[in-house]
C-alpha cells in the first residue's frame, strides 16, 4: 500500500520492496475466513495485480529476508547477501503469531494462522468434519473457529480469560457473542488454562489438552491463535526506539521512528494518538491501510491525510461485526436492536458513551447505521442516549442530534 | 439502447440509494444532487449489498467492508475492493427512471 502510495503522490525515483514470503503482496484478513474455507478465493487477496509492480516501476523482491538494517551506511542487507542503500527506509515488518511453547510451530498436528502458507496447510486439515481445538478466543480464534464450522469440523475454543475480548467489548456484549458462538455449536471455554498436552505416544501428534479444572479435551488438529508478536528484528538490532509496553516501533503521529531516515508502519509499529493520548500498536486493516498513506506523505513531504475514526471489523458466526472508535474502562453502554443471540440475522449496536458523546460502537449486522453515525463520533457530537435506543429508525435521530450541536 | 423503467423518481429522495431489481438483475439505484445514476447492487468485493451502503458525495460506500466506488463512473475509489463495479446508463421520462441495463 505504501509502495502504491508513493507512486499515487508522484514519487517517480527508485523504489524497492522486500518480502521475506515467496508470494505477491496479500491481504490478511480473508486468511481466517475466504480463504479457510476456499482455495479459489486466494486470487483475489492480492493486494495489487501481479503486473502492477513493473507498471509502477516497484522493483519487488520476494522469498527473501532483510537481515540486517545499518544505519550507519543507510543500508539493508537482504539474507542472500545483497545490500540495498537507501534514502529513506520504511519498515511494514509485521509480526509473526505468538507461540505457545507446549506446542511450537512445527509441532504436528499444530497449526498457526499468520500467512498463506498457514491458511493453506490449515484447510486441508479442515477436510472431513475433523474435531478441532482453537486455543485463543480473540478476533483470530473466533473466526477460524466459526470457518472450520461452516467446513463441517466440530469445534472447542479454549479462553484464558473470563470473557471474550475483556479489552475489546463491553462485558454485555461478549457473553452476547459467547451466547452467539455456543448457540452456533463451538464449544466455549472460558477462563481456561491449559495443564497439558496429551499424545497417544511418544513422538507422535497432540491428541489433546487437559485443563486445569481436570477436563480432557481431545482433538484432531489443535490451532493456536493467542495474539501476535511485532517483528522488530531489524529495528531492534538497530537501535531503534522499541515501546516497552507493546513491543512495537515507537513512531511519531507522522510515522517517523528515532531515526530520521526511518520509518515504520502496520502491525509493528507503536504510533502517538491524540485521541488516546499516548502511544498504541493497532493490529487492524485500516491501521496498517492509513499509515501506508501517511508515511508515503511523511516520505514526500506532502500534506498529511486526515486522521482516520478508529474502525475494525470481523465476520463470524454469520455476523459481520464492526467496530468505531476505542473502548475505555469510563464509557457507559447501551444497546438498540434484535439481540437474541440465536437469530438467523440478530442487528443491533452498543453505543459506549461518555456523558452522552459517542466514543465507541459494536455494530453486529447494522454497519450501514453504524456507518451513518460516524459523524457523531468524530465531532463528538452529545447526543440523548434514550433516543438512540429508542428511535424507530436512527437516520432521523443522527440528524437531529447534528442539528443540536450545530444550529443553522 | 433498450430503455426500460426500473423505478418511479418519488421511490428515493435526494442522498438516497435504493435496491430495484430488473429483468433478474440487481441493482443499486441512487439519487444525488437529484441527479440518478444505477449500478449492480453486489460489491466487486465480497456479498454485500452498495443499497445498504453510505452515499455521500456522489460515491457510495459498501456497508460491509468499507470499499468505495463513484456511482457515475463505477470506479473503484479505495481497498479492499480492488475491480470496478458496473454502472448503466439511466434516464428520467415522466416521472420515471429508465435504465439500459442490456449488454
Amino acid at each position: 500500500m505504501a509502495a502504491a502510495a508513493l507512486r499515487g503522490l508522484g514519487y517517480t525515483g527508485r523504489l524497492v520492496l522486500v518480502g521475506r514470503e515467496a508470494h505477491h503482496p496479500y491481504e490478511r484478513p480473508p486468511l481466517s475466513k475466504a480463504v479457510l474455507r476456499d482455495a479459489a478465493t486466494e486470487e483475489a487477496t492480492a493486494i495489487h495485480p501481479p503486473a502492477f509492480y513493473a507498471e509502477q516501476d516497484i522493483d519487488l523482491i520476494r522469498g527473501i529476508q532483510a537481515v540486517e538494517l545499518d544505519r550507519a551506511r543507510r543500508q539493508v542487507r537482504l539474507a542472500d547477501g545483497t545490500a540495498l542503500p537507501y534514502e529513506r527506509c520504511l519498515l511494514a515488518t509485521g509480526g509473526d503469531a505468538r507461540e505457545l511453547p507446549a506446542l511450537p510451530r512445527g509441532t504436528p498436528g499444530t497449526h498457526y494462522i499468520r500467512t498463506l502458507d498457514d491458511a493453506r496447510a490449515l484447510r486441508k486439515s479442515l477436510r472431513g468434519g475433523a474435531r478441532v481445538i482453537v486455543i485463543g478466543g480473540g478476533f483470530l480464534g473466533l473466526e477460524v473457529a466459526s470457518t472450520a464450522m461452516d467446513s463441517g469440523a466440530t469445534v472447542t475454543i479454549v479462553e484464558s480469560a473470563d470473557r471474550l475480548l475483556p479489552n475489546a467489548l463491553p462485558a454485555p456484549f461478549s457473553a452476547w457473542l459467547a451466547a452467539r458462538a455456543t448457540a452456533a455449536g463451538a464449544t466455549l471455554r472460558l477462563g481456561a488454562r491449559i495443564t497439558s498436552v496429551m499424545t497417544a505416544a511418544e513422538g507422535s501428534p497432540p491428541s489433546g489438552l487437559i485443563l486445569d479444572d481436570g477436563e480432557h479435551l481431545t482433538a484432531d488438529y489443535i490451532v493456536v491463535a493467542i495474539g501476535l508478536r511485532p517483528d522488530v528484528t531489524l529495528a531492534s538490532a538497530a537501535g531503534l526506539e522499541i515501546d516497552e509496553r507493546n513491543g512495537g516501533i515507537r513512531v511519531d503521529a507522522r510515522c517517523r521512528t528515532s531515526d530520521p531516515y526511518i520509518l515504520a508502519i502496520g502491525d509493528c509499529a507503536s504510533q502517538h494518538r491524540d485521541c488516546l493520548g499516548s502511544h498504541a500498536r493497532l493490529e487492524s486493516w485500516q491501521n496498517a491501510n492509513e499509515q501506508a498513506r501517511m508515511a508515503a506523505a511523511t516520505l514526500l513531504d506532502a500534506d498529511p491525510p486526515p486522521a482516520p475514526y478508529p474502525w475494525f471489523w470481523t465476520d463470524q458466526f454469520g455476523c459481520n461485526i464492526q467496530m468505531l472508535g476505542m473502548p475505555a474502562q469510563d464509557l457507559s453502554y447501551l444497546c438498540r436492536g434484535e439481540a437474541e443471540p440465536a437469530a438467523e440475522a440478530p442487528k443491533l449496536i452498543w453505543l459506549g458513551h461518555r456523558n452522552g458523546v459517542p466514543v465507541h460502537g459494536v455494530a453486529v449486522n447494522a454497519a450501514g447505521d453504524l456507518r451513518q453515525m460516524r459523524p457523531l463520533f468524530e465531532r463528538g457530537i452529545r447526543v440523548d442516549p434514550a433516543g438512540f435506543a429508542g428511535a424507530a429508525t436512527l437516520k432521523p435521530w443522527i440528524k437531529t442530534c447534528q442539528q443540536a450541536a450545530a444550529p443553522f | 439502447m433498450k430503455w426500460i423503467k426500473i423505478a418511479s423518481t418519488d421511490a428515493l429522495e435526494n442522498d438516497e440509494v435504493i435496491a430495484v431489481e430488473a429483468e433478474g438483475k440487481q441493482l443499486a439505484l441512487y439519487r444525488s444532487d437529484d441527479e440518478f445514476f444505477a449500478s449492480d447492487n453486489v460489491c466487486t468485493h465480497a456479498y454485500a449489498l452498495l443499497s445498504d451502503g453510505y452515499l455521500e458525495d456522489g460515491c457510495i460506500e459498501c456497508p460491509l467492508h468499507q470499499a468505495r466506488f463513484d456511482i457515475r463512473t463505477g470506479k473503484v475509489l479505495c481497498a479492499p475492493a480492488a475491480s470496478d463495479i458496473r454502472v448503466y446508463p439511466v434516464k428520467v421520462e415522466d416521472g420515471n427512471v429508465l435504465a439500459d441495463i442490456s449488454g
